[in-house]
């Protein structure tokens, strides 16, 4: 049996490892995203504009599911967050008659994601404390109560009416012309996230994913890692929650609420978790199937359900983790060299 | 005292009413290579536990390199230079070999706070050296979940090595390994001790091994020292061969 080249170029082995998984992916999806706006009337184009907001929003959570290895149910508090400080600047900036200037209207925007960083670094300071199924009920629990908070407190948040009338200015009004602005904003935030998975930060957070007694012997302070990872995950998902005041022209609490930190979670599962762009990919199957869903039945959450259940019981590794594992079984069957193809890769590796 | 690179002095610790360690006293000299051994349960990976901070002690005092390491957390203890490779191989499946390595060595390098800089470009070098040195170059591209144990037994050596400890702790490092790889594996250890004056401390249930590659023997038994000295003299000594010698050369 022949042994593999020693010095590979290695994308091969970062396609398994799931970091380099999907450039033709991405860039198929780059080009479609483009056109978008081109679908005859203003509704796709809307969903567009969803799929990428959310998709951010659950591409931030992935930061602490995927690369950290800790299951957060309270992440829309920092979407909700950073949507509101958007939301309060914007109508405190904006003039009696309603509309608002550009310059105001991308300060108000430019607010979003350090508040909710803030919101997670003191949210954080507590939840990197602990790890598993503790990790995620207290992000739950501090979830809720952020939402309690907004929800009850009507003279400054104005409660459970929301914030209406965040209409931005003429320009950005054109459905296509919101659709390019989020996704020149989605995708620089996007190219940042995943130069920091690719930094020595990243492989550190997948260090304490896969072991992380191990990674304090080598010199790593866990719960630092874990604490910036938060605060990185909560800025992200603040400037996505930034987005969505403008975009849906309102904010209310249930942005906070856990039902909207269930989409990230949701997203992310179809996706997979184990690819960098996977929640954007879930967000894209989620967001359309909803949206085409909704035009014929009430039934939404019984479908996303059974979406969720067949993912979970038949693609644990989501969408893309079944394009990965058809690549590996391909690979295999070229490592055995015209041998037996069903050997598989535990044959190959058995050698000494 | 001085050219010791570890003293331990008055150790203790109890795990509810269990003593599990009881007034350990020990030292080792730069360069050492040395071995614990005693019978399962006698506190030998407590006693690495202890100095490496995953434990704390109740009293006694870790002195490393001239300093009080006594209670640090693990990730303090790891930056002053001490590493360790565990018994049961505990490496990050679900990266690459290579990736493996080069994490550790970015730990050691300090540079795991580094966001935007490209990992796969920063400590090439001494990924590579570590690597070649443990022999799983060819393997480098491979998930570590997936190597075979002998190989996950190698890797956990070079995650250990990565970063140039001074003082290295290994937890049964043969164990699980056939014949071959567990004499390439030790003979890799001299060499680390020869060559590059690494201080070697490990523990071993291979007698054969032990009483070859450990030049100082440290003989424990229910959490205290019983017996200290070359392998000659432990072998000869009585109380060594009741507890524990007497079981393998019976």
């Amino acid at each position: 049996m022949s042994a593999p080249s020693p010095h590979h170029p290695g994308w091969l082995a970062r396609l398994r490892a799931g970091d380099g998984l999907g450039w033709p992916v991405a860039i198929l999806m780059s080009v479609l995203f483009l056109l978008v706006p081109l679908l005859p009337g203003e509704y796709w184009t809307q969903v567009g504009t969803e799929i990428l907001i959310l998709g951010l929003f659950a591409m931030s959570f992935n930061l602490l599911y995927g690369y950290m290895g800790q299951i957060s149910f309270g992440h829309a508090a920092f979407f909700g967050v950073g949507a509101y400080a958007t939301a309060m600047l914007f109508t405190a900036l904006k003039t009696p008659a309603g509309a608002i200037g550009v310059p105001e209207f991308l300060l108000s925007l430019l607010v979003g994601p350090p508040v909710a960083a803030l919101a997670a670094l003191f949210i954080g300071f507590f939840c990197v404390r602990l790890t598993g199924i503790y990790f995620a009920m207290l992000t739950l629990a501090f979830g809720e109560m952020l939402f309690y908070i907004v929800f009850s407190w009507y003279s400054f948040t104005k409660g459970d009416d929301g914030i209406q009338g965040l209409l931005p200015p003429d320009f950005f009004q054109d459905s296509a012309n919101f659709y390019y602005f989020t996704l020149a904003i989605v995708a620089l935030a996007l190219f940042v996230m995943w130069r920091i998975t690719e930094s020595p930060f990243g492989s550190a957070l997948r260090t304490l994913r896969d072991n992380q007694r191990r990674a304090a012997f080598l010199g790593t302070n866990v719960k630092m890692h874990m604490l910036a990872n938060f605060v990185i995950a909560g800025a992200f998902a603040g400037l996505a929650g930034a987005l969505w005041g403008p975009f849906s022209r309102s904010v209310n609490p249930g942005l906070l609420g856990w039902g909207e930190s269930g989409i990230a979670v949701f997203m992310t599962l179809i996706g997979g978790a184990g690819a960098f762009i996977g929640p954007i990919v879930g967000s894209v199957i989620y967001t359309m199937l909803q949206a085409v869903v909704k035009m014929y039945t009430v039934y939404w959450p019984l479908t996303i359900g059974s979406v969720i259940l067949l993912i979970v019981l038949f693609a644990p590794g989501g969408i893309l983790g079944i394009i990965e594992r058809r690549m590996r079984a391909a690979r295999a069957g070229n490592q055995a060299n015209g041998g037996d193809p069903a050997a598989g890769p535990s044959a190959a590796e058995a050698q000494p | 005292m001085s050219g010791n690179i570890l003293e331990v002095a008055g150790l203790h610790k109890h795990f509810g009413g269990l003593h599990v360690m009881c007034d350990v006293n020990f030292a080792m000299e730069e360069g050492e290579q040395s071995a614990i051994i005693g019978p399962n349960g006698a506190g030998k990976s407590t006693f690495m536990n202890l100095l490496t901070g995953y434990h704390r002690p109740d009293a006694g005092k870790v002195v490393f390199g001239g300093e009080d390491i006594t209670g640090l957390l693990p990730h303090k203890v790891a930056r002053r230079g001490i590493s360790r490779a565990f018994q049961v191989s505990s490496i990050f499946g679900r990266m690459t070999v290579g990736e493996n390595v080069r994490a550790a060595v970015h730990a050691q390098m300090r540079a795991t706070f580094r966001l935007f800089a490209p990992a796969r470009s920063l400590g090439v070098e001494e990924t590579g050296r570590v690597l070649e040195l443990c022999g799983i170059e060819p393997k480098r591209d491979l998930m570590a979940g997936e190597l075979a144990q002998g190989d996950k037994k190698r890797l956990e050596l070079a995650i250990a090595l990565a970063g140039k400890p001074r003082l290295l702790f290994l937890d049964e490092p043969t164990a699980g390994m056939s014949i071959e790889e567990a004499r390439s594996t030790m003979e890799l250890v001299d060499r680390l001790n020869r060559e590059l004056g690494l201080t070697v401390l490990f523990t071993e249930h291979d007698m054969g091994i032990v009483f070859n590659h450990a030049r100082k023997l440290t003989l424990m038994h229910r959490g205290e020292i019983v017996v200290q000295g070359t392998p000659e003299e432990v072998r000869a000594n009585e109380v060594a061969q009741k507890v524990y010698l007497g079981e393998h050369h019976a």
